[in-house]
Parts: C-alpha cells; sequence; structure tokens
C-alpha cells in the first residue's frame, strides 16, 4: 500500500511542477529555473515549519507554510522574469545561476539558524517532525499508512490547469506569445506581461512542488537541493510534448521506476535477481532518455521557445 | 597627445573591451552581495570575513604559506579552466553543455580505475579519460543530430546515469579503488606512476605538490581551443553552426558533423578537468546523491569570462580565488557557501552583459552623431 501512495505522490509532485513550467514555456520562457524555485519555496516553508511555535494550531499553520512556499517561490522566479524578458538576458544562463543561488542562499542561511555553543558553523538539514505529521495524516484511519494530503490538492490543481490552459482567454493567448509572438502584439496582447504571468505561475507551482517533495520527509538536507527534481519535472514537461496529459502520462511513466528504485528488495523476484540498487536507481532517467528519442523527432515545442521578444523583429 | 586619446577610444568601442567592463561590474555587484549578506549574519566579523575571501591565500603572513597556498589556487583553476571550455567550445555550436557534470563523472570513473586501481601512467589514464567523457558528450550529439533530442534534457539525463553508474561500479570496487570508511575513493598519492609529475613546480610553491604540470598542460589546452575556434575550419564551422545552423547547411556545412565534433570536444574538455583535478590528489570522488557540481561552476565562469578563451583563465581564477577564500571562513562563523552565493549572483547579472552592452553601444552612436552635427555647424 505504501509504495502506491510513494507512487501517487510522486506522480503528484512531478506533475505540478511540469505543468508550472509549462506556464512558463508556453508563453516563450525556457523553464529551467524551476529546480532553484522548488528550493527556494521548500527553504521558505522549512524555515517557517522550523520556526513556527507549536501553539499555532495545525491547520492554520499548514495553511501558513502553503502560502508562504508558493508566494516566496513566485517571487523568486520574477528574478528570472526580468532578466529574460525585460532585459533579454540568455534564459539557459539565468535558470542556472538561480538554482545554483537558491542552494546556495538555503545553505548559508539554515546553516547560520542551525548553528549553536559546539557547532559554530551548522549544518544544512533542517528537521520538521511535527509538519511531517500535519502533512502525512493516516489513510482513513488505517494504523501506519501515512499518506500526504497535499496529494488532493495536486489532484484538485490538475484539471483546473487544463481548463485554464485550453478552455479560457488567458491560456490561449499565453499559448500564443509562446507560438507567434509578433502576431500576439499585433493583436493587442502585451507579450512580456503575458510572460511575465506565465513565469510567476511556474514558480508558484515549482514552490508548492518544493514543499510537497520536503513533507514527504520528516527532514531535509537543504545542500541537495530539491535533489534534481525540477530538472526531471522539465524533462517530463518536454516528453510529455507540453500537453497536460502526455505530462500526466510521462511523470507516472518516471514515477513508476522511480517507486521501483525504493521498494525493488520488497518486491521477491527483483531482489532474488540480485542487481545493484544503483541500476534501479539509474533506471527512471534511462527509460526518461529513451522515451525522448522517440518523442522528440517531431518538434512539437513553442515555437518561440527560448527567444526574447524584440519589438524591433515585428 | 591626440594619438593617445584615439587609441583610448577605439580601445572603448571594442566589443571585448565591453566586455571585459561590464563583467568587472557584475563581479563588483556580486561582491558588494556577499558583503551585505556576511553583514546580516555577523557584522562584528564581516569585514574581517570578506578581507578573508577576497585575499584567500594574502591573509596570510609567512610567506612560505602565502606561497603554498597561492600555487593551490592556481592548481585549483586548471580543472574550472577545463571545464568553461567544454561549455564554451560546445556553447559556440550552439548547444548548451549542462551534461559536462556526467562527463566529469565518466572520467573520474576511468581514472579511478585506471589510475589509483592499476598505476597506469598518468598521461595514458589521462588520455582515456578522455576520450571516455568525449564519448559519453558525443551521445547527447548523437542524439541531438538524428533524433533531435533537446540537448539540455538530454545532459540532465546523462548526468544522473553518469552519477549512480559511477557510484555503483566505484563503491563495490574494492580496497585499492574504494575507501568505504569514508565513502570515496582513494586519492592518487605523489608516489602513483598516475601522479600528473610536478616538474620542480611543488618547489616554487613550498613544496605543495598538487602545482605541477597540469597547469602548464592547460595554458597550452586554451592556446589550442583559442585558435581551433578562430583559425580552422572546424572552428568556423562550429561556429557557423552556432549561429544559424539552416545558413551554415546552404554553405555546405554538415550540422550533424559539427555537433558530433563539438560534443565530442567538450566532453574530452570536462574529461581533461576531471583528471586535472584528481590525477593531483587533492579531490576525490565522494558518494553523493547529486552530480558535481564543477559542470555548473564552468557554465559561470564561461560566461564570466566574456565566453572568450583567454577571458576564461581570469573568470576562473577569480570564481576560484574567492572559493578558496569562503573556505577560509567557517572559523568566523560563517558557511563557505557564501562564496557560491556571490558567484551565482555574478553569473546571474552577467546575464545582462548583452543589454549593457546594446545600451553603451547606443549611447556612443547618439554621442557620435551628436559629434557630427557640432562639427556641421562649426563648418558653417
Amino acid at each position: 500500500m505504501s509504495a502506491v501512495l510513494f507512487l501517487l505522490a510522486f506522480v503528484s509532485i512531478l506533475t505540478i511542477v511540469a505543468l508550472g513550467g509549462m506556464f512558463s514555456e508556453k508563453s516563450g520562457t525556457v523553464a529551467l529555473s524551476l529546480e532553484g524555485c522548488m528550493t527556494f519555496g521548500a527553504f521558505n516553508a522549512g524555515m517557517v515549519m522550523y520556526v513556527l511555535p507549536n501553539t499555532v494550531p495545525a491547520g492554520i499553520s499548514a495553511l501558513i507554510v502553503i502560502l508562504v512556499a508558493i508566494v516566496s517561490a513566485g517571487l523568486y522566479s520574477l528574478l528570472l522574469a526580468v532578466a529574460c524578458v525585460t532585459f533579454k538576458a540568455n534564459q539557459t544562463l539565468v535558470g542556472t545561476a538561480l538554482n545554483i543561488l537558491a542552494t546556495a542562499l538555503a545553505v548559508v542561511l539554515i546553516k547560520q539558524i542551525t548553528k549553536t555553543e559546539a557547532l559554530p558553523v551548522g549544518n544544512s538539514r533542517l528537521s520538521f517532525m511535527r509538519f511531517y505529521e500535519i502533512f502525512n495524516v493516516n489513510f482513513f484511519g488505517m494504523q501506519g499508512v501515512r499518506f500526504n494530503w497535499l496529494i488532493l490538492i495536486a489532484l484538485v490543481l490538475v484539471p483546473i490547469i487544463y481548463v485554464v490552459i485550453y478552455k479560457t482567454r488567458f491560456g490561449l493567448r499565453l499559448s500564443s506569445c509562446g507560438e507567434n509572438p509578433s502576431s500576439a502584439d499585433s493583436l493587442g496582447i502585451n507579450v512580456n506581461k503575458t510572460r511575465y504571468i506565465g513565469i510567476l505561475l511556474s514558480g508558484m507551482l515549482a514552490g508548492f512542488g518544493g514543499l510537497f517533495l520536503i513533507t514527504m520527509n520528516s527532514e531535509w538536507e537543504f545542500a541537495n537541493g530539491a535533489t534534481g527534481f525540477g530538472y526531471l519535472a522539465l524533462a517530463v514537461l518536454i516528453f510529455g510534448q507540453w500537453k497536460p496529459l502526455y505530462i500526466l502520462l510521462g511523470a507516472l511513466i518516471f514515477s513508476g521506476f522511480k517507486t521501483l528504485s525504493v521498494f525493488y528488495s520488497s518486491i521477491n523476484f527483483l531482489e532474488k535477481l540480485g542487481i545493484s540498487s544503483y541500476f534501479y536507481l539509474a533506471l527512471p532517467y534511462v527509460v526518461c532518455l529513451i522515451v525522448l528519442i522517440f518523442t522528440s523527432k517531431k518538434n512539437v515545442g513553442p515555437k518561440a521557445l527560448g527567444e526574447p521578444y524584440d519589438k524591433g523583429k515585428r | 597627445m591626440n594619438k593617445i586619446k584615439s587609441f583610448f577610444s577605439s580601445l572603448i568601442k571594442k566589443d571585448s573591451t565591453k566586455t571585459v567592463v561590464t563583467s568587472l561590474w557584475c563581479a563588483l555587484i556580486g561582491l558588494i552581495l556577499g558583503f551585505l549578506i556576511l553583514l546580516v549574519i555577523n557584522p562584528s566579523n564581516a569585514a574581517y570575513g570578506m578581507t578573508s575571501v577576497l585575499g584567500n591565500y594574502l591573509i596570510f603572513s609567512s610567506p612560505t604559506d602565502r606561497l603554498n597556498y597561492f600555487g593551490q589556487t592556481l592548481a585549483k583553476t586548471a580543472p574550472l579552466i577545463a571545464m568553461s571550455l567544454s561549455i564554451l567550445v560546445s556553447y559556440k555550436a550552439g548547444l548548451f553543455n549542462l551534461g559536462a557534470s556526467g562527463q566529469y563523472s565518466i572520467a573520474v570513473l576511468v581514472i579511478c580505475l585506471l589510475g589509483a586501481g592499476a598505476n597506469w601512467p598518468w598521461y595514458i589514464v589521462m588520455i582515456i579519460a578522455m576520450i571516455a567523457a568525449a564519448i559519453w558528450s558525443a551521445l547527447t550529439g548523437l542524439l541531438k543530430a538524428f533524433f533531435n533530442v533537446n540537448e539540455v534534457i538530454s545532459g540532465i539525463m546523462l548526468n544522473w546515469i553518469a552519477l549512480y553508474l559511477v557510484n555503483g561500479i566505484l563503491s563495490n570496487a574494492g580496497e585499492s579503488i574504494w575507501d568505504g570508511a569514508h565513502s570515496e575513493s582513494v586519492a592518487i598519492t605523489s608516489s602513483s606512476n598516475s601522479f600528473i609529475p610536478s616538474i620542480g613546480l611543488d618547489k616554487l610553491f613550498a613544496g605543495n605538490s598538487i602545482a605541477g604540470l597540469g597547469m602548464i598542460l592547460i595554458l597550452i589546452v586554451v592556446i589550442i581551443i583559442f585558435i581551433l575556434l578562430k583559425k580552422t575550419t572546424v572552428g568556423y564551422e562550429l561556429k557557423a553552426t552556432g549561429l544559424n545552423s539552416d545558413a551554415a547547411r546552404y554553405a555546405g556545412i554538415s550540422k550533424v558533423k559539427s555537433i558530433l565534433i563539438a560534443t565530442a570536444i567538450s566532453g574530452a574538455l570536462a574529461g581533461l578537468a576531471a583528471s586535472l583535478s584528481l590525477q593531483n590528489g587533492f579531490t576525490s570522488w565522494r558518494l553523493s546523491s547529486v552530480p558535481p557540481e564543477i559542470g555548473f561552476q564552468g557554465i559561470s565562469s564561461a560566461f564570466l569570462g566574456g565566453l572568450h578563451p583567454i577571458g576564461i583563465i581570469f573568470s576562473s581564477y577569480f570564481i576560484i580565488h574567492i572559493t578558496e577564500g569562503g573556505s577560509m571562513i567557517t572559523d568566523l562563523g560563517f558557511s563557505p557557501e557564501t562564496a557560491s552565493i556571490m558567484t551565482s549572483v555574478i553569473i546571474y547579472l552577467s546575464g545582462f552583459v548583452f543589454f549593457i552592452k546594446e545600451v553603451m553601444r547606443k549611447y556612443e552612436i547618439k554621442n557620435e552623431l551628436n559629434m557630427l552635427s557640432r562639427n556641421k555647424e562649426n563648418k558653417v
């Protein structure tokens, strides 16, 4: 049972973050900073979880933590927007910088608050047992089966995002800015503003994903950032061909193999094969690469992806 | 007098000067932000902390210590230069080499097996490591050229695959290669055949044995890459493909060939980085759950160096200088990652270089037009 819940949580995180990246990429900006936004959101939420007194009721503190994760990661993603939309910086470069910065900031500040008399420079690990219990409840009263209820929020978000991207005026305008910004502009759509909103949404969803990721555990080592989840989400986004349903499918395939790498030793015949655990750890990435080989031939991504919009070129 | 003036004005107008000036500005702003962070964390030690970061080896009072740590900083700069060149070569061909960490890891595997394990001569280990990394990197190129797989994504995937591959093989490799108690690979010592010889340079740097031939090798490699990109047909083809692959194809340049050559060369350079950091004994492979950071550091210094081989020497030195300085501030109650905040801020800012240069250019054109119209008025 717990393997199923693990799988479900994994799918939810990957899907939510990849869908976030979709908002950014559909509007024309490469979402390489997902990892950084996840780390930054998770870090701020982690700090709040660390310092919030026990006297605050569980419901309210959970709400505060979620809000902090979303808002802080949203603000962080604006750094990408300013550099790449307004100042037309190289999107891969700035994304990489933001990923390194988020981890470095988190580590420096956490080491600062966890230091003690005996430990002049603290460690970069935060523990938040109380919040682990708030976010992970017993599955329908079953003892010992933990269920992270953020899965429910993710399940609600997926159809909402689907409707927003395909059925609303905003969603269609967003896509037009990534496909053909010049004509979008000529029709009176503010390309740069739309891209800002796309990046902001991607940051907020990544922040939620980051929080979700760390609450799966009772403590988190921030020196590893979001352990590459942001990059994975980006890969899922690309092999999901920027379409919500395919993204869900891609996340499911990847999470399936990831779950296998964690639980393979409890499956009898796999255990008997005696293959190194590192093989199972690498398997999701290998599968991901193979799927990419078969799905990349047709270039289906947003046509203006990665290009800053230059009015002068219209 | 006029000659000097015109020399300076032409120097200022040069594109490379603008790059240097803007890069320096980025570095300055990054350092100031870093100082502010130190001030917030611990105001009383901030000034001394910043001096340590900026001074690095200069804060030691004894000349031997200074020389020793200066040699160490230089020796650590060599792998970063190689890594930055790796990013540079693929970038010139229009590819972003985010898979450099994975190529580095594969080279590490070769070095540990053939160096620490089999004790082969250093140059053979180095060459095989470079070839292995080049092949690993060419995978990205193959996927890009034949299956149109985005190189950023395949690079990232290959980073993780390489990480688990290397972790898996090395951690089961036996005592001569893997130190199970510390979960890291056995370092290559100066008595080993696989150790890059010091050729007397260690004596120059107060007996610091990690300073050696590697530092000279990397300068030769910089010159080779400089010539390759500037003066050879291959370099021209790479750059043409990078600038406009359709136009390049129209001119008879094979896109597949360019992509494969660029990825292979950049892989070999990432392999060289591994060789320069493991084969002089100052690093070993640690069991880690994330790919090595040096691949991303290479991106920083490549861009900070204005995407120019010579600029990269200085930017790599600068980054290692403050990173090494940063590692000295733990006693003051600061974490060494403060230096990493500074460098990432600097890379972030270097994204604005294009914009700043554009503004400078517009300003210049405006000035020139003003001068022209003034000259006209004078004549009238």
